[in-house]
């Protein structure tokens, strides 16, 4: 009985994490792009920025196109929304471990991770329509090249704790964190993770040279729940990525939750900056890049972290 | 009962708190209409989106010639409910007033922006009647049956027997024969300048085929008069002295203005918005200003990463071509006015890129903005001396020739085998102008 | 296998929050959809075709080279859990594997297989 009580707090806070994470990197946004632009920060308009856009997009009607695939459209967003807070509760929150304690963690993340790709593919078939459609394809290369980068550096972070289970990777960190330990880690992380959230430099199906992309065709409340799931994604890969790099809940003085906030916070920032920051490379450059010069690199890492433990 | 109730307390909370957000405006701009657009993109009131479906408000802006009244409707009812119309007349002159029934008309002088945001909010607390379909309700390709091989039966097309055909197979360069797409695009397309129609045939993302649409602006009324359609004070300067200090202040704001959008196109609106607030206060003064955000572009790779080596332009071409940052951009270093005495005076020395591809074309246009502050700084009250040519923004301007007109015929060659990405990188690369190539001289029957 | 319970109900409740989500915002704004309406946005231009096609995924030959390596990791999993205990073995048997693997990306780089556009 108190399992299953256990197992609805969690599933809970997972889903109001999600939601709060939203509402973050929407002020984050908000707040970036004023200070990039050269404007004096109104906080008050950025706090309330995101409410106020979610409360436009409910009240506004959801079109569709001519003969789209309706159920596919429907689905998109819920599951790229499911599989981000999938891999919430796969972040361990302390000592007791995570909402979903995964005896596998990296393997359930990069299934996650791989996931993704079907729901942004669906984004861009649905609607029927060219400019979504191109999007949708495009994210297919960007994934195929993402995909491997993220798996190795996140077997880089088991060897050492001999364990493919998030809380055993956190542990591994109590000495040195795997930020330090394996310096190429988290950069490669930083990098595969936004095209996983697919933003910034890596922003290919919802770009602006394609009107936005697989998102052109969506209004009113499909186009609220496909941007709140994409930011859940990008503030789930920033807590992976404290988790596996920053050494996770571990830290003194403050209880686990609050340093995994903090360093989820750290990661999240330059992560929502990039989206304003950095152009978007060109996707044959990066699918080039990624195999040529990111995997290569991400095996290095991986032998480089063995080698440290023999 | 109680649900209906409790149905609309919640929209009355929505509404309140939606009707404080900026509007979502998309914009279809008409006959000169540029330069009143450029005004209101810094407005923090205003939100300017990319595709119809994510708007409130249409923004029709100036007089539409008839192939663009035909988008703008057809944009129109594209948007989604609750919506409305906002026809801006920046200019004197009345709008015909049938076209968009039930459009809010504001005429020159007005707040068009607190006009805008005042339509949103009485949209959503339901004060103001969501408009509806301009277009009759018929279905434009109409369920024709189960055809002779079965299709529109069941299968990849989703089962639903439709009117409208599929692609067609053509060859490609690596021997497979796949689906080609034939895609107009705009020619309200928010990276193309408006009136901008590409027909292109797409296999994949790769632009097979291309060829520009009709310029709306030229089919309706052909002007023979290269310089109506150039903004500024370039055309005057043509035939009569104009203060150097003008005319390079408005070269400034234009490059920046352009600098503005090719930074949105690449997905960098934050960025985009700083190149427009240079551009509206731009002054000598404030050179330093725009060096330093040449200098973040560079560090942000903004200039580079989507630029470098893409949309070089074929040297045999371009030596045919009037002069402008586009030529600039691939080595040449003609420029009208190094003939100008008054420049001359002023030490002038063109500036160059070497590389001839779309971030050449960037930074040249960076460096022109500086060069021109700089320029702007040093001339005080001295007047260019009209020798019968001027350079404009886009290029070297003679009674003859429109530099515009001959960017605009580059395109479909140098986007043909391109991925689409790369495509509009270039397209945008060329400051294209529909209105002002439209003024191209008449050929001699 | 509670935990896989666990994360498949976290699964679940997020795409039904989801779903539940965009009921509400029909419920809020009922879609009343018109063939102008539903016209595919491309600029403000008519359609000629469906949008569906067989579109050419120029990267088929990356992807292929992907399902090489998506096999790599599943060896590597496991790998990563006993390489303290292995050692040496399996630091030189794994190397083994991935030059094999990166001299294939290395071909396939050179035959312009990763390019496309």
């Amino acid at each position: 009985m108190s399992e299953t009580l256990g197992l609805l707090v969690g599933v809970a806070l997972t889903i109001v994490v999600v939601g709060a994470g939203a509402y973050l990197v929407g002020v984050i946004d908000a707040a970036i792009a004023q200070v990039v632009a050269g404007e004096a920060l109104e906080w008050n308009r950025t706090l309330a920025a995101p409410v106020r856009g979610a409360a436009f997009l409910l009240l506004q009607e959801r079109t569709t196109t001519e003969r789209p695939d309706a159920p596919l459209w429907a689905i998109a967003p819920a599951l790229l929304a499911g599989l981000a807070a999938t891999a919430l509760a796969l972040v361990p929150l302390g000592p007791s471990g995570a909402v979903a304690e995964v005896e596998a963690g990296i393997v359930a993340f990069g299934a996650l991770g791989a996931l993704v790709m079907v729901a942004v593919y669906f984004h861009g078939w649905a609607p029927n329509s060219v400019l979504p459609l191109i999007g949708g394809y495009r994210f297919v290369a960007l994934a195929l090249s993402y995909e491997m980068p993220l798996a190795l550096v996140l077997i880089a972070a088991a060897l050492p704790a001999q364990s493919l289970r998030l809380s055993a990777i956190v542990a591994s960190q109590a000495e040195l964190w795997n930020v330090l330990r394996q310096p190429l880690g988290l950069p490669l992380y930083l990098i595969a993770g936004l095209g996983l959230a697919f933003r910034g430099p890596l922003a290919f199906p919802d770009a602006a040279d394609l009107a936005g992309g697989t998102r052109a065709e969506a209004s009113g409340a499909a186009l609220l729940l496909w941007q709140t799931a994409r930011s859940a994604m990008l503030v789930a890969v920033a807590a992976i990525g404290a988790t596996v790099f920053l050494g996770g809940w571990l830290g003194p003085w403050l209880p686990g939750p609050a340093w995994l906030a903090v360093k989820t916070l750290v990661l999240l920032v330059p992560l929502v900056a990039a989206d304003h920051l950095l152009a978007r490379v060109r996707l044959e450059r990066f699918v080039v890049i990624a195999w040529v010069v990111l995997i290569p690199l991400a095996l290095v890492d991986v032998f480089l972290s063995g080698v440290l433990l023999l | 009962m109680a649900g209906a109730g409790t149905g609309v307390g919640v929209r009355r909370v929505l509404a309140g708190l939606a009707g404080r957000a900026p509007a979502r405006v998309f914009v279809v701009a008409g006959r000169d209409a540029r330069e009143s657009v450029q005004g209101l993109r810094l407005d923090p009131r205003l939100e300017f989106v990319d595709s119809p479906r994510a708007a409130a408000i249409l923004l029709v802006v100036g007089d539409l010639p008839e192939p663009l009244l035909a988008a703008g409707l057809a944009l129109h009812d594209s948007m989604p409910r609750p919506r409305a119309t906002v026809w801006w007349i920046p200019a004197s002159g009345g709008p015909k007033r049938s076209d968009f029934p039930g459009a809010l008309v504001v005429r020159a002088g007005e707040d068009v922006a607190a006009a805008i945001s005042r339509t949103q909010a009485a949209l959503l607390l339901g004060r103001r009647a969501s408009e509806p379909d301009l277009l009759p309700d018929t279905d434009p390709a109409p369920w024709r049956g189960v055809g002779p091989y079965g299709q529109g039966g069941t299968g990849m097309t989703g089962g639903v027997p439709y009117g409208r055909p599929l692609a067609e197979r053509a060859p490609d360069r690596d021997g497979l024969e796949l689906d080609q797409l034939p895609v107009g695009v705009g020619p309200f397309f928010p990276p193309f300048p408006p009136g901008f129609v590409l027909e292109a045939k797409l296999q994949g993302d790769v632009i097979q085929a291309a060829a520009l649409g009709e310029n709306a602006f030229a089919r309706t009324e052909p002007r023979g008069d290269t310089m109506a359609a150039v903004s500024g004070p370039f055309a005057r300067a043509l035939t009569q002295p104009v203060l150097i200090t003008e005319l390079e202040l408005a070269r400034a704001r234009h490059h920046l203005a352009w600098l503005g959008h090719a930074l949105r196109v690449q997905g960098l609106g934050a960025l985009g918005r700083r190149a427009w607030r240079l551009a509206s206060g731009i002054s000598p003064v404030r050179a330093q200003e725009v060096r330093v955000f040449s200098r973040m572009l560079e560090a942000t790779r903004s200039l580079g990463w989507a630029t470098a080596s893409v949309g070089v332009i074929d040297t045999a071409l371009l030596a045919q071509m009037a002069p402008g940052p586009v030529t600039r951009a691939a080595g040449s270093a003609r420029d009208a006015r190094e003939e100008d005495p008054a420049y001359i005076a002023l030490g002038f020395e063109s500036v160059v890129q070497p590389d001839g591809d779309a971030r050449a074309r960037w930074r040249q246009r960076v460096d022109e903005a500086l060069q021109s502050l700089q320029l702007a700084g040093q001339a005080g009250e001295r007047l260019s001396t009209p020798v019968g040519k001027i350079e404009s923004p886009r290029g070297t301007l003679t009674d003859a020739v429109s530099p515009a007109a001959e960017l605009l015929d580059l395109v479909p060659a140098l986007v043909t085998g391109m991925e689409w990405g790369d495509a509009m990188t270039t397209i945008v690369s060329l400051d294209l102008d529909l209105e002002e190539a439209a003024g191209r001289p008449v050929p001699a029957a | 296998m509670a935990a896989v319970g666990a994360a498949l109900t976290v699964f679940l409740t997020g795409v039904g929050g989801w779903l539940l989500l965009r009921w509400v915002g029909d419920a809020l704004s009922p879609a009343r959809s018109t063939a102008p309406q539903r016209v595919p946005f491309t600029g403000g231009l008519p359609l000629e075709v469906h949008a569906w096609s067989r579109y050419h995924a120029r990267y088929y030959a990356m992807a292929l080279l992907f399902l090489a390596f998506d096999m790599e990791m599943v060896f590597m999993y496991p790998w990563a859990v006993v390489f303290v205990r292995e050692g040496v073995t399996a630091l030189v048997e794994m190397l083994m594997f991935i030059i094999i693997l990166v001299l294939g990306i290395l071909y396939a780089w050179r035959e312009r297989a990763l390019a496309w556009a």
